[in-house]
């Protein structure tokens, strides 16, 4: 879900560098805030690598396969971390295997990293709600919810984006009915991304719990 | 998992011989100029650019062709319907197929764009080390924070994606052959995430307390901040590359 160079026009692109930038400076002084922010910084790279790795592995949906994004995983994992992760991870894939782009790294670090704040802040509620529920059920609702929404949220502006900015002769209602389609054939695959999370979010409960107190 | 992008770092080119800060200032203004093109007159003047950055860098072709296989494929999904559907102006029929002529200029325009940027992109990073570009960017005003994180992940990359494959060997051994989704393959998938993250997690309090040995994180006296400096051929490559960029935004913008 990363849009290749040459697709945008650059207008965007330097919105897209604007945003990032923004998100980045406001991130980093969260982590700034912190008593020790040195401390944070290697996890954060080391579990920046880890999920790089981990992104890579395909689940087979016959007669294809799609691979998870992680990016719920890496907001609800790393707070505010995940957005300076995402942009790290994202200038590591468009320089080693030109998934993405030097020009749209600014608007791929939106697309995904906006998401995963976003997850991270929804992942964070199960400690704040009022809602009874046991901790078990509590912790998979909510890893459920920060993995779906993430990738669903960045399925969305990826279609929006690339249609709505595509140099076609289509009008507005196509633009809406493909980018809603496409929307709609994605559900599986964002409701598997929930299921994901939760059950990484759980394992990591059962074997690592401190992990989870970003 | 081969990561290495840099096997070309060490070439004696013109482009490698240019200061890394003017060189990433140059050449993304140049991308981004790349990317404001519209006007399909201007096609053939951002490739013979391209082909110019590129003969000038001596990186071979072969380095090109293999780094563009997989963006290029990606790049048909996103656009290859295009020619069919969108646009009026019908140039060819044959049932119930239609090729359009809209949708043809917009991915010749798209596509170019795409070779064009995705090889000035290989031009940049392919003539530096990976740490002199991170040098770079960081004497041009990168974060502290996101360098050393940059820093450290590229450092353990290979390794962690070392361990991952050692991982997933050893869950084939014991006879994991996924072929469909189901409960059990995606629990196995989960608990093969979860052990990377959490080997990831305590190898990097290992790293933390080690870079605390050698004085990370403590306030440290700062020397005198160097003036910045160019050398001449660094700065009559940077000015002419940034007028390159401008004759095509201006062409752009007002012809």
């Amino acid at each position: 879900m990363h849009i290749s160079e040459g697709i945008l026009p650059s207008k965007i692109l330097i919105s897209g560098y604007a945003i990032t930038s923004l998100t980045l400076w406001y991130s980093l002084r969260q982590l700034n805030r912190q008593s020790n922010p040195s401390e944070g910084i290697p996890q954060a790279a080391l579990l920046t690598a880890a999920f790089f790795v981990a992104s890579g592995i395909h689940l087979p949906i016959p007669p294809a396969s799609v691979h998870f994004v992680l990016n719920g995983l890496l907001g609800a994992v790393l707070g505010w971390y995940a957005f300076p992760a995402i942009f790290v991870g994202l200038l590591f894939q468009a320089v080693m295997f030109g998934h993405g782009g030097l020009t749209t790294l600014g608007i791929n670090a939106v697309i995904m990293g906006i998401p995963a704040l976003i997850a991270g802040f929804i992942f964070n509620l199960r400690n704040k709600t009022k809602l009874k529920l046991s901790e078990n059920l509590s912790l998979n609702l909510f890893g459920f919810l920060s993995g779906a929404v993430g990738v669903g949220l960045a399925t969305l502006l990826f279609f929006s984006l690339v249609i709505t900015h595509l140099p076609s002769a289509w009008d507005q209602d196509t633009e809406k009915a493909a980018i809603y389609g496409l929307m709609l054939a994605h559900v599986p695959l964002i409701f598997i991304e929930g299921i994901f999370t939760a059950m990484v979010v759980n394992f990591l409960r059962r074997v690592k719990p401190e992990i989870l107190i970003n | 998992m081969n990561f290495s992008f840099d096997e070309y770092a060490n070439v004696n080119s013109p482009v490698h011989r240019w200061d890394v800060r003017a060189k990433i200032i140059g050449l993304l203004v140049l991308m981004f100029a790349f990317a404001s093109v519209e006007d399909l007159r201007l096609v053939p003047v951002i490739l013979t650019i391209t082909v110019l950055f590129y003969s000038l860098s001596q990186l071979p072709l072969e380095f090109l062709l293999r780094r563009l296989t997989y963006p290029g494929f990606f790049l048909v999904g996103v656009v290859g319907l295009l020619p069919f559907l969108s646009g009026n102006t019908i140039i060819w029929q044959g049932g119930i197929i239609t090729i359009r002529q809209e949708g043809c200029l917009a991915v010749l325009l798209i596509a170019s764009r795409f070779l064009a940027i995705f090889t000035l992109g290989l031009v940049l990073l392919g003539t530096s080390s990976f740490l002199t570009l991170i040098k770079g960017l960081r004497s041009l005003g990168l974060s502290p924070i996101l360098t050393d994180i940059m820093l450290i992940s590229y450092r353990y990359l290979f390794e962690l994606g070392h361990q991952f494959q050692k991982m997933q060997r050893a869950t084939q051994l014991r006879g994991f052959q996924p072929r469909n989704i189901s409960r059990r393959n995606l629990q196995i998938y989960a608990a093969l995430t979860g052990s990377l993250l959490i080997r990831s997690y305590q190898q990097s309090q290992q790293v933390y307390k080690a870079m605390q040995l050698r004085g990370y994180g403590t306030p440290t006296q700062l020397r005198t901040p160097k003036k910045v400096t160019l050398d001449g051929y660094s700065a009559i490559a940077l000015l002419l590359t940034l007028l390159i960029a401008s004759s095509l935004i201006g062409f752009e913008l007002f012809l």
